[in-house]
């Protein structure tokens, strides 16, 4: 079963995919971080979320390109955070795929979603705070909102999650 | 404590008028707005989170639906507003979202 996570800033959509992690019948709990730590505000959110996870029993598997190098096994739930951190990586590392970042993000989840028991991605909603960016941004989130679309259309779930609270936009609660 | 948002000039105010059967005058004394303004300048969100609550109706401006602003100040603004949404919205009883006018209840349920 996968489960489409998006949300703005602070929007409380961490929270809420670690509690579908915690509430899913498998209990080996990997959990893909993909944010490389360029500087101390990068470091600072890290170690926020890696305290959320502490003592939860999550093994962490770093991987900021190529996610379908990363193999997970058959009973476990895998939170995937976040796709835009994945989506800059790929477009912007010396190791992305460029061009092609979507394609390599679906392939990635789509291996991922084959070989693990539960799966819960997290993505965010940056497309509702203007429309008029220089195209380096636009190019950016034109990609990000392919890959959203193209998640949501491989995963069982989707929701937005607003002020901590979930809305359902299709399949419903995992749990 | 009813705990409305939504994008910026979508009637959340005229709802939180209709829902309390008041004019705008009185409005002014039970509910609070532009609490995303508030966030930024607070250094204790749960405590501002508890304030807030005493009010009849809370009402919040989405704005973290944009992308990352590249300043770091911005950027914090915009954690504290929306963090400050999440501790409203555990403390409400109901919560709404306004769009266009019209209201999503996300929690509890409108008067």
């Amino acid at each position: 079963m996968m489960t489409l996570v998006i949300g703005g800033a602070a929007s409380g959509k961490s929270e809420y995919a670690e509690r579908l992690v915690l509430a899913s019948a498998y209990e080996r709990r990997i959990y893909i971080a993909t944010m490389e730590p360029f500087d101390g505000e990068c470091l600072a959110r890290i170690e926020k979320h890696r305290r959320m996870r502490a003592e939860k029993r999550f093994e962490t598997v770093e991987c900021y390109t190529n996610l379908a190098s990363v193999t997970v096994p058959p009973d476990s739930v895998v939170l995937l955070e976040c796709v835009g951190n994945l989506c800059a990586n790929e477009m912007y590392s010396p190791h992305g795929s460029g061009d092609r970042a979507a394609e390599t993000i679906l392939e990635g989840a789509a291996r991922l979603k084959d070989q693990c028991g539960d799966m819960v991605v997290v993505s965010n909603e940056v497309f509702a705070g203007g429309s008029c960016y220089e195209e380096g941004t636009m190019a950016y989130l034109r990609r990000l909102a392919r890959v959203n679309r193209m998640l949501a259309d491989l995963a069982d779930n989707v929701c937005e999650v607003a002020c901590g609270i979930p809305v359902y936009y299709k399949g419903k609660e995992p749990c | 404590m009813i705990f409305l948002f939504g994008p910026l000039y979508s009637g959340k105010r005229e709802l939180a008028m209709e829902l309390l059967r008041c004019d705008a005058a009185e409005l002014a004394r039970r509910a609070v707005w532009d609490v995303q303004d508030l966030a930024a300048k607070s250094g204790d969100l749960p405590a501002l989170a508890e304030e807030l609550a005493k009010y009849d109706v809370v009402i919040a401006t989405e704005v973290g639906g944009g992308v990352v602003p590249v300043s770091p100040d911005e950027r914090a603004a915009r954690e504290a507003a929306g963090r400050l949404n999440c501790l409203l919205a555990q403390r409400a009883e109901t919560v709404a979202r306004v769009f266009c006018g019209i209201s999503m209840v996300l929690k509890g349920e409108l008067p």
